[in-house]
């Protein structure tokens, strides 16, 4: 005999909810989080340009040997496939995929759950690349530690996205006047 | 309240000279201008906030966060501040400027940015009587 469910939320879409995360800074709670999210993107950013630019400058050890390998465009597919993500999610309005009755038609919120979950597949897809990418280009052609550089800086450029995103939807769902969650 | 803000007024544009001085020596020690971008990226730091503002204060006057437009400008303004603090450790990393004139035009910026900060604080009263 399984306990009851007493909270049972008919809206929700796991069976086992995730913790209600807040972010914990009292009254200016949205606020914040946004600047935590703009700042996190930022930081992803740049830390891909970092590894671009090294690349850009990168000098070899020793004057007879070439420089191995350069961030290509290969490189940046992933970070351009985390961002169209990021911008799908953060463009697809929150009350629609709640998907209350006697607002708006169903179409809507089949539509807006399709383009939530084709731009979550994009970031998703994004990270995954990353890691591809790292482990294809420089850990099985055994490059030294500073090409391989590079590639972590790719896999952490795309965390920092997916971080940046979830904070920043945490931070809008969270609004404190009417007190609703979106809870996944 | 004028002679306190005749005081601030001074001490701010002080620090603000300050740290266009430290960003200016940054680059002018080692004749590698690109520092210069710091001082250029705090100067817009403040910019998108100032420009979203009244754009969510038209409607929701008595909701003060809440509404798109504020948080997209706020997120810029994150990612202006970030960058103005990532863009001199990045070009040090890649020993295109020199890590002094890294930490040089990074106080400058920070100064630049506090002393922005610091006099939209202190004379934030007198522009709300006009409106």
């Amino acid at each position: 005999m399984s306990l009851p469910r007493a909270d049972y939320d008919p809206r929700r879409v796991c069976v086992n909810p995730c913790p209600n995360l807040t972010l914990g800074v009292g009254r200016n709670k949205r606020t914040a989080g946004v600047y935590l999210a703009g700042a996190l993107f930022a930081i992803a950013v740049w830390t891909f340009l970092d590894a671009a630019i090294l690349s850009a400058h990168a000098k070899p050890a020793h004057d007879t040997e070439p420089v191995l390998v350069h961030v290509t465009f290969v490189d940046w597919v992933p970070g351009i496939c985390s961002l169209l993500g990021m911008l799908v999610v953060n463009l697809i309005d929150k009350d629609r995929v709640r998907g209350e009755d006697g607002f708006g038609d169903s179409k809507a919120v089949w539509r807006a759950r399709l383009f939530l979950f084709i731009s979550f597949a994009l970031m998703a897809g994004g990270l995954a690349g990353s890691v591809c990418v790292l482990i294809l280009k420089y850990i099985l052609n055994d490059y030294p530690e500073m090409y391989k550089y590079y590639g972590y800086c790719n896999v952490s450029q795309n965390i920092g996205f997916m971080l940046s995103a979830v904070v920043l939807w945490i931070s809008q769902s969270s609004s404190g006047e009417y007190e609703y969650n979106l809870t996944i | 309240m004028a002679a306190a803000g005749l005081k601030t007024v001074i001490l701010l544009s002080f620090v603000l000279a300050v740290g266009f001085l430290l960003i200016i020596l940054s680059c002018a020690l080692w004749s590698n201008w690109l520092p210069l971008l710091v001082a250029l990226t705090f100067v817009l730091a403040p910019l998108p906030n100032a420009l979203f503002s009244h754009c969510g204060s038209e409607e929701f006057s008595t909701l003060e966060d809440g509404s798109g437009p504020l948080d997209l400008g706020r997120f810029i303004t994150a990612i202006v501040v970030v960058t103005g603090f990532a863009l001199p450790l990045v070009l040090a990393h890649s020993d295109i400027i020199r890590p002094a004139a890294c930490a040089m035009s990074i106080i400058g910026g920070g100064l630049v940015y506090g002393t922005i900060l610091a006099y939209s604080a202190a004379f934030k009263q007198d522009d709300s009587e006009f409106d």
